[in-house]
């Protein structure tokens, strides 16, 4: 066993050493040799590769364990319109491979369709889809660098980062994805567990479209249009994600939830979205000690029911919340900083209700150009006025009257020197201006 | 010219000594110590909660305080005689109108400018400070408003035969710009066809120097997105880098319509006296 992979080795390190002298014209070779060094491979084998750029593609289609050797650079480059790799069997795992697949097409880089398979530490260079899950369960994708490499293609035709389709139990954690289409997208698979990854410059950090019992924790998205979209779910928990600066489009959102029910939103961070928690036509799910701050947006409720709002903690936001057509949602011991509640009894709830005013969302569903006196101090003023048929507002009966000690995370900046600079001129300027003006004695 | 610059030195030394000016000095000093409690109490970058607080307050109270200095500097022309002594001069009416707004444009900017300068050392020094760039917007944003509100000032002083006059026209036209803007448009252009609402709205805007500026500062701030699907377009287009010059040359054309407008008005009533 050993002695073969010595052997394996040496082959390709001699092989290294052969195209290094003789340029790019054996590279047909190559590809040939590591494809025929996996044919060779009895199942259950560890191939180990040393440095060098491979060229793809490459197919797996027996268990085996392909990896790069340690601190090798190993580079699979392919630019045929197939995938870079493609995984057919079950129990394959590999490991520390570089893959660059610029080329823009309708293949992934990686098609991955076997059970039980490990996928750690990859690079993914793409021009297309990053990894491909098609009918293949209890997979693991870890520690693997997705980006999007291709030049001068919208964001709608580029590919997904991690697509998952009819694929359960998967778990993607601690990967990185930027500049694709959808980081992670998950269709018709179920009990995924998507935690510790990071999302950039995307479309939509997470989406999930018809799964169930998904659970999405600890990801982090800046950015992104979208944050997660979480959309015709059933039972998906998501906690201790952080979404940050999802605010450059219309459309943008820190999480989305559409048409989703029995779904748990907990302990989340959304901060500087233009809408922090988005929540249209869902019922039955749970939001929870959220921390929503400096969204244009916090909470938006769009035709949502019997959902319940709870300990969740509005700080910053140009609005805390708009609502329409959602007036049996549970909402209560929130804290909202715009707010001012009046607390009689000393139990830390304010006796009045918080209500949220439909006016704006009313009237912009139906001329969205009014959208322009968003928070024009007229505007401010005529919401203020508009006061009909208060009890079908959405209400927080007992909003809380501080934030709840623990749940502020103190991250607050220094004030900068250039502002405390521009005074001192500004104040300098006007003071010899005054002195310039003042009356002389003659 | 060189009458021009008189008529500008001389506004600046009546500014300078009228109280006034003083007041409404101390006003928006106390105004700005009182955004930075404000801002001190949260986080503050881009459009926020704060910023967005921190700009309706500065539209209510500067454009109103903009119109009073100004229309009130003309009408006492008129009331104190004092431009009847000037007409014996030879002095155009364009150089004099022209010339006061300079002036006042320079006590006022010295307003603006001692109120930020206040508030933004304290702030240094206190260390709870705001954000350079959102304090830069915030400057700029005061800054036009007062050019663009003076321009209408002049309006105001040149149309009003004396204080009283000027005083309701100025708190009308301060109203109708910053509160009633939004319930006037909607009751009037709700009844359009729907796709000319937007056209409506994008047209009507340009006329109210109010709506233009914050509209510009909370793109500018970031905050674009918050305009909704409809003006997408706009929203990138000011973001270029066409958007601050075409911006600035806008308001130079509002303020330069506005002091022609003056001119006309003057020269009518020059020639009935």
């Amino acid at each position: 066993m050993i002695t073969r992979r010595v052997k394996v080795c040496l082959g390709i390190m001699l092989l290294c050493l052969f195209i290094a002298h003789t340029g790019t014209v054996h590279a047909e070779h190559k590809k040939a040799d590591l494809q025929r060094l996996l044919d060779q491979a009895s199942p259950g084998e560890t191939v180990i590769l040393k440095s060098g750029t491979y060229d793809g593609p490459l197919l797996i289609n027996k268990p085996l364990h392909l990896k790069a050797e340690d601190g090798a650079e190993v580079i699979l480059l392919n630019s045929t319109a197939q995938p870079a790799l493609t995984i057919e069997a079950d129990q394959v795992t590999v490991t520390g491979l570089r893959i660059v697949d610029v080329s823009v097409k309708e293949e992934p880089s990686i098609l991955l369709k076997g059970n039980q398979a490990m996928l750690d530490r990859l690079h993914i260079q793409t021009g297309a889809a990053g990894i491909m899950v098609r009918d293949a369960n209890d997979g693991k994708i870890m520690r693997t660098t997705i980006e999007w490499a291709a030049d001068g293609v919208r964001m709608a035709d580029k590919g997904n980062g991690i697509d998952l389709y009819n694929s359960h139990r998967m778990h993607l954690q601690d990967n990185a994805i930027y500049d694709v289409h959808d980081g992670i997208y998950m269709e018709n698979s179920d009990a995924a567990l998507v935690t510790g990854n990071r999302f950039e410059r995307s479309r939509y950090g997470v989406h999930c479209m018809y799964t169930k019992g998904t659970v999405i924790q600890n990801n982090t998205g800046n950015l992104n249009i979208t944050g997660a979209m979480i959309m015709n779910v059933q039972q998906v928990t998501m906690e201790g994600n952080t979404f940050a600066k999802q605010s450059e489009n219309v459309n943008s959102q820190g999480i989305f939830l559409y048409n989703a029910s029995g779904s748990v939103i907990t302990d989340n961070r959304v901060e500087g979205n233009r809408v922090g928690l988005y929540v249209e036509q869902s019922a039955d799910n749970r939001l929870d000690r959220n921390e929503v701050s400096s969204n244009f947006i916090g909470l938006q409720l769009i035709n949502a029911a019997s959902n319940t709002v709870e300990g969740n903690l509005f700080l910053g936001n140009v609005v805390d919340a708009q609502a329409r057509g959602s007036e049996s949602n549970d909402l209560s011991g929130n804290y909202w900083d715009s707010f001012s509640g009046i607390d009689t009894d000393g139990d830390g709830r304010s006796d009045i209700a918080y209500t949220i005013n439909p006016f704006f969302q009313g009237l912009t569903q139906k001329r969205p150009p009014f959208q322009l006196f968003f928070q024009s101090p007229g505007m401010v003023f005529l919401e203020g006025l508009y006061q009909t048929e208060r009890d079908k507002w959405a209400t927080d009966r007992s909003p809380l009257m501080a934030p709840p000690k623990d749940s502020l995370s103190e991250d607050r900046k220094q004030a900068g020197s250039g502002t405390g600079v521009a005074g001192i001129i500004l104040l300098a300027g006007t003071g010899s201006l005054f002195y310039g003006m003042r009356r002389r004695k003659t | 010219m060189n009458s021009l610059l008189h008529v500008a030195a001389r506004e600046m030394k009546i500014g300078f000594r009228n109280p006034w000016a003083y007041s409404f000095m101390a006003l928006f000093t106390l105004f700005m110590l009182s955004l930075l409690l404000i801002n001190a109490q949260g986080y503050v970058k881009g459009y926020s909660g704060v910023s967005g607080t921190m700009l309706n307050l500065v539209l209510y109270l500067l454009p109103l305080m903009t119109l009073m200095l100004g229309s009130f500097s003309l009408t006492s022309e008129k009331e104190e005689g004092n431009w009847e002594l000037l007409s014996t001069y030879p002095l155009g009416t364009g150089a004099f109108l022209t010339g006061k707004y300079i002036g006042l444009a320079v006590v006022l900017l010295a307003i603006v400018a001692l109120g930020f300068g206040v508030s933004g050392t304290a702030g240094w020094l206190l260390g709870e400070g705001f954000e350079f760039l959102t304090y830069i917007r915030l400057l700029i944003f005061s800054v036009c408003l007062s050019l663009l509100f003076l321009g209408i000032a002049m309006l105001v002083g040149t149309a009003a035969r004396n204080r009283w006059q000027a005083l309701t026209m100025a708190v009308s036209l301060w109203f109708f710009a910053i509160i009633a803007w939004p319930p006037i448009l909607i009751a009037t252009l709700g009844m359009l066809p729907y796709g000319w609402i937007k056209p409506a709205v994008t047209a009507l805007t340009f006329l109210n120097p109010a709506e233009l500026t914050r509209l510009f500062t909370v793109v500018k701030l970031g905050g674009g997105s918050t305009l909704g699907p409809e003006y997408y377009d706009w929203i990138i287009w000011i973001r270029g880098p066409w958007g601050t010059p075409v911006f600035l040359a806008i308001a130079l054309v509002w303020v330069g319509i506005a002091l022609a407008i003056a001119y006309l008005m003057w020269e009518r009533g020059r020639g009935r006296d």
